[in-house]
């Protein structure tokens, strides 16, 4: 169940092929989420500002 | 007592200092749950038979297509909550969950028609489970612009909630959508009734992919539901010590 399914780093970025969708869904999810942090982080410290100059 | 519970924890003050609290234990143990679990997904899972290397979008896409019908279903229970008890805490996550929805939504679109290119041989088909998840994202969409749309924030929460719960029915139609249809997309792998029809070796980090996602996302609505409270309680004398 641990074994590392892949001959190399190469293999497993290529994925027999299927490197370039695994890898462009991968990027989509984690580049949405961590922007989707970071603008909400940005609201609140937005917010933080405000209610100290009020 | 019942009464004292339900005024303390519908309370958005209550709130806000109960999330600050949890709000790091579950950002930084989801953060690892989620971690693991695509190394183990991506690395070290054996190819599908069928599929090869490209089964590996599983461990993406199914616990956003999960997200995007249990974060509906909770926008929905908020609804009936503020609709019924008139809990203002509700109103304001129904505000704050729709744009995560929506994102989790889009993903779990995107990556399916990825997905598709190298299964089906296509990336679009408008077949019912991918066109009835198309639906749920316009809807998430609708509601966002039309609850900023309204210049009367009260008026806003109710037509809101209706429209939410009118809208709760597209949820089964697309759970029971490969059930009830011809569909391209295949039936459920995992049923609570059935035993799951994947292999122990594909299963476990999916579901730890789901776990760690979920926390991730609940992470995401806290401070989406923080933006919310701060911005409509602005005049609150407390909003100055929590923010």
């Amino acid at each position: 169940m641990f074994n590392f399914a892949f001959n190399s780093f190469n293999d497993f970025i290529y994925m027999d092929g299927h490197g370039i969708y695994v890898w462009s869904v991968f990027c989509i999810v984690i580049v949405s989420v961590i922007s989707m942090f970071m603008f909400y982080k940005n609201e609140l410290k937005k917010l933080k500002k405000k209610h100290f100059y009020e | 007592m019942l009464k004292k519970l339900y005024h303390q924890f519908a309370s958005p003050k209550t709130y806000i200092v109960l999330v600050n609290k949890m709000y790091p234990y579950v950002f930084y143990i989801s953060l690892c749950i989620y971690t693991v679990a695509l190394i183990w997904g991506l690395a070290f899972a054996p190819a599908d038979y069928l599929q090869g290397n490209s089964f590996r979008i599983m461990y993406l896409h199914v616990p956003a297509s999960f997200l995007s019908q249990s974060l509906y279903l909770a926008m929905a229970i908020a609804a009936a909550v503020f609709l019924i008890w008139k809990v203002k805490l509700a109103a304001y996550m129904i505000k704050a969950i729709a744009p995560i929805g929506a994102l989790v939504t889009f993903i779990a679109l995107i990556s399916g028609s990825i997905w598709g290119i190298p299964t089906w041989g296509t990336w679009w088909q408008w077949d019912a489970r991918i066109t009835s998840t198309l639906i749920l994202f316009i809807m998430y969409l609708g509601l966002i612009s039309l609850h900023s749309s309204f210049t009367n924030f009260e008026k806003a929460d109710k037509f809101i909630s209706v429209l939410v719960l009118i809208g709760f029915v597209n949820i089964p139609i697309i759970k029971k959508s490969v059930d009830w249809w011809s569909t391209l997309h295949q039936p459920a792998s995992i049923t609570l009734t059935d035993k799951p029809s994947i292999d122990p070796s594909m299963l476990y980090p999916l579901f730890f992919s789901m776990i760690g996602f979920s926390g991730l996302i609940i992470c995401l609505v806290i401070l989406s539901s923080k933006v919310q409270i701060f911005n409509r309680e602005a005049s609150k004398s407390w909003v100055k010590d929590n923010v």
